[in-house]
C-alpha cells in the first residue's frame, strides 16, 4: 500500500530539497508525493471563470524546476509512484483539512529551517498545517545562503 | 476628394432640376383644374389649397392663355413674352419642360371644342440660384481646407516615422572602431523604432564583446608567450656576458630549456583547441557511462594533485544506467572532467570540491562546487575567451587554455556548460550532455 506524502513548495528548487530528505527515509516503501503550492486565490470574476489550475501550474514552474523534479523522479524511479503538484487556495485550517482529506493525505514533511518565499499571491502555509493538528515531520537541511537569492539547480545539491 | 465633391454637386443639382419641374408641374395641374373646374366650389376650395399649402415660388407666374390654332403661337408667345421655342414644343407634346437663362418654365396643352389653352407656369428656382452655389461655396472652401490638413498629417507623420530613422543612419554610420562604444539614444515614442534601436544596439553590444575579446586574446596571448622568451633572452644574455664554468653553462642551458617546455606546451595546447573548434573534425564515439568516467577522472586526479579534496556525491544517481549513458569521445570527455576538476582543487588550494551526477529526462547534469576563490562577476562573460585569466588569479599558475578548451569539447558533443560564481565562495560549473538514444 503506498503512502500519500504532502510536502509544501514555493516552485524554488531549495524547496525541493525537503522531498529529497523524505523519499531519502522513506526508500524502504513506495509512495506517492503531492507537492503542495498555495495562494490565495483572485477576486475577479473574469479571471475566476477562465481559472486553470494546470496552467497556473505550468507558468510557476521553470525548466530548470521541473529538471529538478525529474532527477528526483530518476532517483528514487522504484519507490516513487508518482510526483503531483497541486495548488492549494484556502484561507484557513479547515480549508486545509478539507485538501488534506480530499488527497488523503498520510503524512506531511514539512522543512524545518527553510522559509518558503512564494511568488507573487502566493503564501506560506507551514503555520497553518502546524495549527491544524495533523501529522507532520519536520526535516532539517542546511540552506545554501551564497546562492540563497538564485533557483539553480545545484541548489539540489551537496 | 475632388471626384467626391464634383459628383456630390453633380447629383444634387440634377436631382434639384427634377424636383423643381415636378413642383412647376403640380402649379400647372392645380391651375388647369381651377380654372376649369365646372363647379364653382370646388374650384373655390382648389384655391383655397393652392393658397395656403402650395408656397409661392420666386417670381412665379401663371398663364391661362387661349389660343384659337398654331398659327396664333408667335402671336401669343410675344404678347406674353414667353419663349417662342416653348409653346411650339408644349404644343407639340402636350406638356414640356423649358429653361430660359434662370427662369423655368412648365406649360400643358389643354384641348376644348374651340381650340386649346396653355397653362403655363413659370419660376426663378431660388433653390438652384442660391442653395447650389453655397453648396459649391462649401465643397470647394472644405475640400481645400482638407487637402491642406492631410498635406499636413502627411508632413507630421512622416516625420515623427522618418526622423528618427534617419537619426540611427547617421547615428550608425558614425560608429566605427575608434567609438564602438557608442549606443543609440533610446527613444520613448513608437514601438517600432525603439525596437529597431534596441536591436541595434544589441548587434553593438555582441560586437564590441568579440571586439573585446579579441583584443584580450591577443594581449593575453603576446604576454604568456613574452614571458617565456623574455626568460630565456635574458638566460641566454647573462650567460654570454662572460666566459663560465661548465657548471654555470648547464644550469641556464636548463632554465631555458624549462623555459621553452613550457613554449612548446602553450603552443600545443593552443593548437589542440583549434583543431577542436573545427566542427567537421571527426572523432570516434562510443557509448559512455558518465558515473565511471568520473570515477576514473577521479583517479587521475588522485595522481594529478594527490592532495586533492575531491568528494564524489552520487546521491542523486538515477535507478536506470541507461540514462547515465552518452554518446563521446572518451579521452575529449576525460579531458574536460579533469580540467574542470584541476581548476576546481587549484583556485581552491585543495579545499572540499564536490562532485555530484544526476540525470533528468534527456539530460545528464554533473555539478562541481569549489569553495576557492571564485571569478568576479564583471569577468564571468570573458572566462572562455582563449588566454583570458581573472583578476583574482594571479598567484595561481596557468594560461587560460583549459576552460575554453572544456567548453569546446562539451559543445562538440551537444553539451552545454554553464559557470557560475560567488567571489570568494567559489565556483559552481554545470555540465549537461544529452543522454545517448538507443
Amino acid at each position: 500500500m503506498d503512502k500519500k506524502i504532502l510536502i509544501p513548495i514555493d516552485f524554488r528548487i531549495e524547496s525541493l530539497n525537503t522531498l529529497k530528505y523524505a523519499l531519502e527515509e522513506r526508500k524502504q516503501e513506495k509512495s506517492t508525493i503531492i507537492l503542495m503550492y498555495s495562494e490565495h486565490i483572485s477576486d475577479s470574476i473574469t479571471e475566476l471563470l477562465f481559472y486553470d489550475s494546470a496552467k497556473k501550474i505550468k507558468a510557476l514552474a521553470s525548466s530548470e524546476f521541473n529538471d529538478a523534479i525529474a532527477i528526483i523522479l530518476n532517483t528514487y524511479e522504484s519507490s516513487l509512484h508518482a510526483i503531483k503538484i497541486e495548488l492549494f487556495n484556502g484561507m484557513n485550517k479547515n480549508a486545509f483539512l478539507n485538501f488534506y482529506t480530499a488527497q488523503r493525505i498520510d503524512l506531511i514533511y514539512l522543512p524545518k529551517d527553510y522559509r518558503l518565499k512564494p511568488h507573487k499571491n502566493g503564501f506560506d502555509p507551514i503555520p497553518l498545517i502546524k495549527k491544524s493538528k495533523v501529522e507532520y515531520k519536520e526535516v532539517a537541511w542546511a540552506s545554501d545562503h551564497a546562492y540563497a537569492s538564485k533557483d539553480e539547480l545545484n541548489q539540489l545539491f551537496k | 476628394m475632388f471626384f467626391l465633391g464634383s459628383s456630390v454637386y453633380y447629383f444634387l443639382s440634377n436631382y434639384s432640376y427634377a424636383d423643381f419641374y415636378k413642383r412647376l408641374e403640380a402649379r400647372v395641374s392645380v391651375a388647369e383644374k381651377r380654372h376649369f373646374e365646372s363647379n364653382q366650389r370646388y374650384a373655390q376650395v382648389l384655391k383655397t389649397i393652392r393658397e395656403e399649402h402650395l408656397e409661392l415660388l420666386s417670381e412665379e407666374k401663371e398663364y391661362i392663355l387661349y389660343c384659337p390654332n398654331a398659327a396664333a403661337i408667335k402671336q401669343l408667345a410675344e404678347a406674353n413674352s414667353l419663349p417662342i421655342n416653348f409653346l411650339k414644343l408644349t404644343y407639340t407634346q402636350q406638356s414640356a419642360n423649358f429653361q430660359k437663362e434662370d427662369i423655368f418654365y412648365y406649360g400643358k396643352k389643354r384641348e376644348t371644342t374651340k381650340g386649346f389653352y396653355f397653362v403655363i407656369v413659370s419660376a426663378k428656382n431660388y433653390y438652384n440660384t442660391h442653395h447650389l452655389i453655397l453648396l459649391r461655396k462649401v465643397l470647394l472652401v472644405g475640400g481645400l481646407i482638407s487637402i491642406l490638413f492631410i498635406i499636413y498629417l502627411t508632413n507630421l507623420f512622416s516625420k515623427r516615422f522618418f526622423d528618427p530613422i534617419d537619426n540611427i543612419i547617421t547615428k550608425v554610420n558614425s560608429i566605427s572602431t575608434d567609438n564602438i562604444h557608442l549606443r543609440l539614444d533610446d527613444i520613448k515614442n513608437t514601438d517600432e523604432i525603439k525596437r529597431l534601436t534596441t536591436t541595434f544596439n544589441n548587434l553593438l553590444n555582441r560586437i564590441e564583446i568579440a571586439f573585446e575579446t579579441n583584443k584580450n586574446f591577443i594581449s593575453n596571448a603576446s604576454h604568456e608567450f613574452g614571458t617565456p622568451l623574455t626568460a630565456i633572452i635574458g638566460e641566454a644574455d647573462v650567460a654570454l656576458l662572460k666566459d663560465r664554468t661548465p657548471v654555470e653553462y648547464k644550469e641556464a642551458l636548463q632554465k631555458i630549456l624549462k623555459q621553452s617546455e613550457r613554449l612548446n606546451k602553450i603552443s600545443q595546447s593552443l593548437l589542440f583547441l583549434a583543431q577542436i573548434g573545427y566542427k567537421n573534425n571527426k572523432f570516434n564515439n562510443t557509448i559512455l557511462r558518465t558515473d565511471e568516467l568520473i570515477l576514473q577522472a577521479n583517479e587521475i586526479m588522485n595522481q594529478l594533485i594527490p592532495k586533492n579534496n575531491i568528494k564524489i556525491d552520487f546521491e542523486l544517481l538515477p535507478e536506470n544506467p541507461k540514462k547515465l549513458k552518452v554518446m563521446g569521445n572518451k579521452d575529449l570527455l576525460m579531458l574536460a572532467i579533469t580540467n574542470i576538476m584541476t581548476n576546481a582543487c587549484k583556485y581552491s588550494s585543495n579545499k572540499p570540491v564536490i562532485v555530484s551526477l544526476a540525470s533528468t529526462n534527456n539530460e545528464i547534469v554533473l555539478i562541481i562546487k569549489d569553495q576557492g576563490i571564485g571569478i568576479p562577476e564583471s569577468e564571468l562573460p570573458f572566462i572562455f575567451d582563449p588566454f583570458f585569466r581573472a583578476s583574482n588569479t594571479a598567484a595561481y599558475d596557468g594560461y587560460g587554455i583549459g576552460l575554453p578548451l572544456t567548453k569546446n569539447i562539451i559543445k562538440i558533443h551537444k553539451g552545454e556548460l554553464i559557470i557560475k560564481s560567488v567571489q570568494h565562495k567559489g565556483v559552481t560549473v554545470q555540465v549537461k550532455l544529452p543522454i545517448a538514444a538507443f
